[in-house]
C-alpha cells in the first residue's frame, strides 16, 4: 500500500519494520508514532483533516492485518521427529541435558506431609490422599452434620454448579477410610489411618488466610478406645515431631463428627512455655479432636455399641510457617522460584 | 459471650482467683478469649462531696470547687481544712453533690482503650486544679456528657468502681464453643457450669419462683389478642400487657450491668428485657401498647405470620427493609411491627412517652432466624441466642422474672390479665440412659457411679442409679443431651479431662499397608528435585480466561458456583493451565531457565469415578515445564529436553511416542483437553488402548505468546494411574568383556527415528547369540540436505558364556543394515 501523504508514509516504513521484531506484533498497535499521527489530526485545518485521518485509519488497519498475518505464519512450525531421543543435526554437548541437582526443590508444604507421613506409619498408621471434589454426603451429612445446621456456615465451602463441594476438610475422607476397613476391623485389627491432604475455605486472602490449604487428618477405630488414647496418641506423634518432650491441654469444643470435641493444645515446642512470638503464652493450639460421633460410625456401617474411634484434624501451613519463620502463607501457593528453592 | 464475673459471683461462690478460674473454663468448659480487668481502668478514682463551688476569677463558664474525699487520696494538695481544690466546667456542678473525683495521677477511664489521658494538678486560667470531676462519658459509663456524674448512694471516699460495680472482669469466651449450648449465652448458664466444674452444687432459684409481684387486673381493661399463624417456626408465644409504667433511665447499678457487657441503656423497660436476656439467653421485646392499638383496625393486635408481597417495615436500627418473604414476623391485623427474633420495628417503640407496654417472650425456629439474619445483615444479641435454639420451656419462667423486675422494681405499672401463652406440643427433654461402665470405658477412667451422678446433678440433671445404669434427665435448658455419649461429654468435662490417665492404644505388628500412588509420588518428587526441577502448587482453581487461552473446553470443567473471584472460578481439567502461567513471572523475576513441576488433582466434567459413580473422577497428574529465555538454535526443539525429564521416572523404553498431529482425538475426548496447549506437529502423545495417558511437547505459537512464554518451552503431562511402578530394574552383569561397535545408516527423511531403531533392535535381539545382553543407544541424527538423514546407533553386546568376536557383531550389524535396506531402502555407511 502506498500513502499520499509522506509523513504517513515514512511512519509506515518505520512501523513495519518493527512489527518483524515485535514479539508480539499486535504490539505495534500500541506505538507511539501511530498515537501522535490521531493526536495530529485534531490540529490540522479543517480542510485537511479528512484525508489525514483517512490515511492514518487505512494504516492502522494494513499494520493490523499484517500483525493478524504474521500471526497465522508462524503457527506453521516445521514437524520434528518425536521418536527420536534428540533433534537433527544437535552435536553432542548440545544434547538434551537435565538442570543441575543444587537447584531443585521440593514443596515445603509436601515435605512436611512426607514427615508427617513417615511419623504416622512408623506408629502403624496408614497413609490415604483425600479427595479434591467430593459431594455433600461425604463432606457433612455422613459426618452428622444435620441439614440446615449452622455448623454448615463454619465450613463456608466452596461449590461446584452441580453442588459438588472443594472439601473443606480431610474428614471428607471418615467415611470412606472406615466403610472400606470394616473387614479389617472385624479381623480384630483396628482402622488407623493418616489422611494428609489439600482442602478449601471460602475466605478472603491475607498473609495469615488461605482459600487453599492442607491439613493432617488422623483416624482410629477398635475396641474400648477411650479419651486417654487420643490424648496420648497426640502427645507422642507431635513430641516425635518436634523432636522433644512437650506438655498437653485441652479445651472442650464443639465439632458435630466428634463427641466429645477438644482444641488440643502442646507446649510451645520453641519457647517451652515462657512465651514467645510463635505462641504468644506459652501454648501452642494444634488441631481439633474427639471421640468420632456413634452416628459417623454407623453411616459407615460400623456398630457403635461395639467399636469406637478418635480422630483430629490440623492445619499443615502453619507447622511449616513456625519452622522455618515464614511470615505470608501466600508464598505457598505463589509458584516463586525465590521462594520455593529455599527447600531443597 | 462476655460474662461479668461480679455477676456470676451473684449467682454461685467462685474461690478461685481469676487467673486460676479462667484456665479452668479454658480446660473445662471453652477457650476464653480475653480477660478484661476493668477495675485496672477505675484505679484511684474516689466519691467526693462537692463543698463548695465559687466562679472562677478568670472565666465566665469556669467554676472553683472544693471537694471531700474524706482524706483517702494520699499525695494531693490539700487546703487547712483538708478539702481538695478544683476547676470544674460542667453545667450541673453545686455543693452538696455527690460526685466521681479523679485525682492528679489517674487516667481518665473514657481514654483508657484509646489514648490513655493522665491527669495531673494543673493551672487552668491562673487557678490549680487537682484532677477532675468527671461525666458518664468520660468514666466509660454511657454515652452522656451533658454534666457530670451525680452519685446517689455513697459516701465520700468510696472507691468509684465499688459503687459501680465496676471492680469487675469480663471474661470473654469463644462463642463457638457454645454453638450447641444455648444456655451458656446467658450469666446463669455459665455460672451454673462455673459451679459444676469446681465441683459445687448449683441451684437456680429463679426457676422456683412461682408469685407474681402483683396480682393482675382484668383483662378487658387494656385487651390484647394474639393469633400464631406459623405454629411450626413459633412454637411457643407469650405476651404480657402492663398499664401505667414509668419510663425512665435504669438506676445506675442496671446501666452499669449493661455496659460492662456491652449492652447501652436505653431506658428501664428496654433494660429489662435486656438483662433478662444476658441473664438466661432467652431474648425478650417490649412494645409500645398504645402505638400497637394505633396501628391496629380496632382492638390491638399481634399477628406472627410471614409478609405480604411487597410489605417493609422501619427497624429500630433506622433501616427500611422489605423482609424475605420466609421471614418470620410480627404485625398488628395491618401493619408489620417487627421481625420476630431479629429486631422490633421503630413504630411501636417504648419511649419516654410510653404508659402502657406490651412484653413478648417468645420462641423462634433457629434455622429460619439465622436465614433471615443473613439475608438481611442484621446480626443482633437477639439473634446470636436465637440460632442456638432456646428451649421453649423457658419462656414462662423468663416472663415471670421480667414482669416482676418491671412492675416490683424498676418502672412500676400494673399487670393486666394474666399471661398470653400460645404454645403447641412442647415435649421436656427424654431421659438419657447411659450404663457406669460404658462411660469410664470411654473416657478410660475408673469413676464410682455416685460421683458421676453428683457431677451431673450439681450442674441440675435429675440422676436415678439403677444398678449399673445412669437414667439421666436433662433440664429443660439442656437440649443437647440426646445419647449416651452426650453424657460422656458432660462427666468427662465436669471431672477435667486434664486428669484423664493417658495410655496409647496397643497395636500389633502387622505393617500397615503403603499406599502405591503416594509411593510413587514421593519417588519423582525425589528424582525431579534431584535433576534440578522446582516443584510448585498452584490453586485447583483458575480463570475462565486462562482456560480459553490454552485452548481448552471450560464446558467441561467444574465451575465454581460461589467463586471468591473470576480467577479461581473452573477446576483444572489438566495442570498445564496454572503451571504455564508461573513461567513468566519467574522469567521475569530473573530466572533465565528452569523446570517446574507439579503434582495435581484433576476432575473432568462427565467421568464419574469407578466403584464410587456419585462423584467425579479424580485422576492423579504430574506436569513439568521446561523453559529456557536464550533459544540457543543448535540445541534444536524444546520437546527433547521435556522428554528427558520424563525419562527419569519412567521406564519409556516400551513407550509408544505417537506424533500428536497424527492421533484421531476423536477417540479420547479428555484428550483433546490434555493436548489443548501442545503444538501438533511438535509433541507427541503417549498412548495406551486408544486413550491418551500423557503428552510431551512445544508448546502452540499461539498459546506461548498469550502466556508469554519463550520460544524455547516445552512441557509434559501424564496420567500417573497409568503409571504402575518407578522406573527400576536391573539386568545381571556378564563377565565378559563387552564388544561395541557403531552402526551408520542413510534413510530417506520421512522414516523416524523410533522405527529405524525399533528395526534395529529387533533384528539384533533376533539374531544375537544365545546368553548375551545388548544395549542400543543413538549417537548422532544427521540430515544435510531434506531428501534423506543419516542416523547413528552404537551396540554394545556382551556374553555370559564366551568372548564375542568384533566379525561375528559387525556380522551382526550387517543383518540388521539388510532388513533396514529391506523395509526402508537404508543405505550402510
Amino acid at each position: 500500500m502506498s500513502y499520499k501523504i509522506a509523513e504517513i508514509a515514512n511512519a509506515a516504513e518505520v512501523l513495519k519494520k518493527r512489527l518483524a521484531k515485535l514479539e508480539n506484533r499486535a504490539d505495534v498497535l500500541k506505538a507511539i508514532e501511530l498515537r501522535a499521527l490521531y493526536e495530529e489530526i485534531k490540529t490540522l485545518p479543517p480542510e485537511k483533516r479528512a484525508a489525514f485521518g483517512k490515511e492514518v485509519n487505512l494504516l492502522k488497519q494494513e499494520l493490523q492485518e499484517l500483525a493478524e498475518s504474521s500471526k497465522q505464519k508462524e503457527v506453521s512450525k516445521d514437524p520434528i521427529d518425536v521418536t527420536a531421543p534428540f533433534d537433527v543435526n544437535v552435536p553432542t554437548d548440545k544434547r538434551p541435558q537435565l538442570l543441575a541437582s543444587d537447584k531443585g526443590s521440593k514443596h515445603p508444604i509436601m515435605k512436611e506431609i512426607e514427615i508427617l507421613s513417615d511419623i504416622a506409619q512408623r506408629m502403624g498408621m496408614e497413609v490415604v490422599e483425600s479427595r479434591h471434589l467430593d459431594d455433600d454426603w461425604h463432606m457433612f451429612t455422613s459426618l452428622n452434620f444435620p441439614k440446615d445446621h449452622p455448623a454448615r456456615d463454619d465450613y463456608d465451602t466452596f461449590m461446584t454448579m452441580e453442588g459438588f463441594i472443594a472439601p473443606a476438610h480431610t474428614s471428607t475422607m471418615q467415611n470412606r477410610i472406615i466403610s472400606a476397613r470394616k473387614k479389617q476391623l472385624e479381623a480384630g485389627e483396628p482402622i488407623s489411618v493418616l489422611v494428609p491432604d489439600r482442602v478449601f475455605r471460602n475466605e478472603d486472602l491475607d498473609a495469615r488466610h488461605e482459600h487453599t490449604f492442607h491439613q493432617h487428618e488422623g483416624v482410629y477405630v477398635g475396641k474400648d478406645v477411650h479419651v486417654g488414647q487420643l490424648l496420648a496418641t497426640l502427645k507422642t506423634f507431635l513430641q516425635e515431631y518436634f523432636g522433644k518432650e512437650l506438655e498437653i491441654k485441652t479445651q472442650p469444643f464443639y465439632f458435630p463428627f466428634t463427641e466429645p470435641s477438644f482444641e488440643f493444645a502442646v507446649s510451645c515446642p520453641f519457647c517451652d512455655k515462657a512465651g514467645c512470638k510463635v505462641c504468644g503464652e506459652g501454648w501452642m493450639e494444634i488441631l481439633g479432636c474427639g471421640l468420632i460421633h456413634p452416628n459417623v460410625l454407623r453411616m459407615a456401617g460400623v456398630d457403635p455399641t461395639l467399636y469406637t474411634g478418635f480422630a483430629w484434624g490440623g492445619g499443615v501451613e502453619r507447622l511449616v510457617m513456625v519452622k522455618y519463620n515464614i511470615d505470608d502463607v501466600r508464598y505457598f501457593m505463589s509458584g516463586k522460584l525465590d521462594f520455593l528453592r529455599q527447600f531443597v | 459471650m462476655k460474662v461479668s464475673l461480679n455477676w456470676v459471683k451473684e449467682l454461685t461462690d467462685v474461690k478461685l482467683t481469676v487467673d486460676e478460674l479462667v484456665e479452668k473454663i479454658g480446660v473445662q468448659l471453652g477457650a476464653v478469649e480475653e480477660v478484661i480487668d476493668l477495675g485496672k481502668k477505675y484505679e484511684g478514682i474516689v466519691v467526693a462531696k462537692v463543698v463548695a463551688c465559687e466562679k472562677h476569677p478568670n472565666a465566665d463558664k469556669l467554676q472553683v470547687c472544693t471537694i471531700d474525699d474524706g482524706g483517702t487520696t494520699p499525695d494531693v494538695k490539700r487546703g487547712k481544712d483538708g478539702l481538695v481544690q478544683l476547676v470544674c466546667g460542667a453545667p450541673n456542678v453545686a455543693a452538696g453533690l455527690l460526685v466521681a473525683w479523679l485525682p492528679p495521677g489517674t487516667v481518665v477511664p473514657g481514654s483508657y482503650d484509646k489514648e490513655a489521658f493522665k491527669l495531673e494538678a494543673r493551672e487552668i486560667r491562673g487557678v490549680v486544679s487537682n484532677g477532675m470531676l468527671a461525666s458518664p462519658s468520660e468514666l466509660a459509663i454511657s454515652d452522656d456528657h451533658g454534666g457530670i456524674l451525680e452519685i446517689d448512694d455513697a459516701k465520700p471516699g468510696d472507691s468509684f468502681s465499688k459503687v459501680y460495680g465496676l471492680d469487675d472482669y469480663i471474661i470473654d469466651i469463644e462463642n463457638k464453643m457454645f454453638t450447641h449450648r444455648p444456655d451458656l449465652f446467658g450469666v446463669l448458664g455459665v455460672a451454673r457450669e462455673i459451679a459444676g466444674i469446681q465441683h459445687k452444687a448449683f441451684h437456680t432459684k429463679f426457676w422456683d419462683w412461682n408469685r407474681l409481684a402483683k396480682p393482675p387486673l382484668k383483662a378487658e381493661l387494656l385487651p390484647l389478642q394474639v393469633k400464631n399463624e406459623l405454629p411450626k417456626l413459633v412454637p411457643r408465644f407469650m405476651a404480657q400487657v402492663i398499664r401505667g409504667v414509668e419510663v425512665k433511665p435504669s438506676s445506675s447499678k442496671q446501666e452499669s450491668r449493661l455496659s460492662r457487657l456491652g449492652i447501652k441503656s436505653i431506658n428501664n423497660i428496654v433494660d429489662v428485657t435486656n438483662w433478662a436476656m444476658m441473664l438466661t439467653g432467652q431474648p425478650m421485646h417490649a412494645y409500645d401498647y398504645d402505638k400497637v392499638k394505633t396501628l391496629s383496625g380496632g382492638q390491638a393486635t399481634i399477628v406472627i405470620r410471614h409478609p405480604k408481597p411487597g410489605e417493609k417495615i422501619k427497624l429500630l436500627n433506622g433501616k427500611i427493609i422489605e423482609p424475605r418473604p420466609e421471614a418470620i414476623v410480627i404485625a398488628t391485623d395491618k401493619e408489620l411491627i417487627g421481625i420476630g427474633g431479629v429486631m422490633g420495628g421503630a413504630d411501636t417503640e417504648v419511649d419516654e412517652n410510653t404508659k402502657n407496654i406490651i412484653l413478648e417472650c417468645a420462641n423462634f425456629d433457629m434455622y429460619s432466624i439465622r436465614r433471615t439474619a443473613m439475608e438481611h445483615g442484621l446480626f443482633t444479641e437477639a439473634v446470636t441466642r436465637f440460632t442456638k435454639g432456646q428451649s421453649p420451656l423457658q419462656n414462662d419462667k423468663v416472663m415471670l422474672l421480667a414482669v416482676n423486675s418491671i412492675v416490683g422494681e424498676e418502672a412500676g405499672g400494673d399487670l393486666i390479665g394474666e399471661f398470653i401463652d400460645i404454645k403447641g406440643d412442647i415435649r421436656p427433654p427424654v431421659s438419657v440412659h447411659a450404663r457406669h461402665d460404658f462411660i469410664n470405658a470411654r473416657l478410660g477412667l475408673e469413676l464410682g457411679i455416685k460421683e458421676m451422678a453428683k457431677l451431673l446433678e450439681n450442674v441440675e440433671f435429675d440422676v436415678a442409679i439403677n444398678g449399673p445404669t445412669l437414667a439421666v434427665t436433662p433440664p429443660f435448658w439442656r437440649t443437647d443431651i440426646e445419647i449416651p455419649e452426650d453424657i460422656v461429654e458432660e462427666v468427662g468435662r465436669l471431672y477435667g479431662y486434664d486428669h484423664l490417665p493417658l495410655e496409647l492404644p496397643k497395636r500389633s505388628l502387622t505393617p500397615p499397608h503403603k499406599d502405591k500412588l503416594i509411593e510413587l509420588k514421593n519417588q519423582i518428587r525425589n528424582t525431579l528435585a534431584a535433576a534440578g526441577a522446582n516443584e510448585l502448587q498452584n490453586y485447583s482453581f483458575v480463570h475462565g480466561d486462562l482456560l480459553d487461552k490454552i485452548g481448552q473446553d471450560k464446558e467441561r470443567a467444574f465451575k465454581l458456583s460461589n467463586a471468591l473471584s473470576p480467577d479461581l472460578q473452573y477446576y483444572r481439567t489438566t495442570l498445564a493451565p496454572s503451571l504455564l502461567d508461573k513461567v513468566h513471572m519467574n522469567l521475569k523475576a530473573g530466572h533465565n531457565e528452569f523446570a517446574l513441576f507439579e503434582f495435581g488433582k484433576v476432575h473432568y466434567k462427565g467421568e464419574w469415578e469407578p466403584g464410587e459413580p456419585s462423584v467425579p473422577l479424580e485422576d492423579n497428574h504430574l506436569a513439568l515445564v521446561i523453559t529456557n529465555n536464550k533459544n540457543d538454535p543448535q540445541q534444536g526443539s524444546a520437546y527433547y529436553r521435556a522428554r528427558k525429564f520424563l525419562e527419569q521416572i519412567a521406564d519409556t523404553s516400551d513407550w509408544r511416542w505417537v506424533p500428536l498431529a497424527d492421533f484421531d482425538l476423536n477417540k479420547d475426548k479428555w484428550g483433546r483437553n490434555v493436548v489443548a496447549p501442545y503444538e501438533p506437529k511438535r509433541a507427541a502423545v503417549i498412548v495406551q488402548d486408544d486413550e491418551i495417558w500423557g503428552v510431551v511437547g512445544e508448546i502452540k505459537t499461539d498459546v506461548a505468546r498469550a502466556l508469554k512464554l519463550p520460544e524455547y518451552t516445552a512441557a509434559f503431562e501424564i496420567n500417573l494411574g497409568k503409571i504402575s511402578d518407578f522406573k527400576n530394574a536391573y539386568t545381571s552383569l556378564p563377565r565378559f568383556p563387552k564388544v561395541e561397535q557403531d552402526i551408520s545408516l542413510k534413510v530417506p527423511a520421512k522414516v523416524t527415528y523410533g522405527e529405524l531403531f525399533g528395526l534395529v533392535r529387533s533384528e539384533i535381539n533376533a539374531k544375537k547369540p544365545k546368553h548375551t545382553i545388548t544395549t542400543l543407544t543413538p549417537l548422532d541424527i544427521y540430515q544435510k540436505e531434506k531428501p534423506h538423514k543419516q542416523i547413528t546407533l552404537r551396540l554394545s553386546i556382551a556374553s555370559y558364556e564366551r568372548t564375542l568376536t568384533d566379525k561375528e557383531v559387525n556380522g551382526l550389524l550387517d543383518e540388521a543394515a539388510k532388513a533396514a535396506e529391506k523395509k526402508f531402502g537404508a543405505l550402510r555407511l
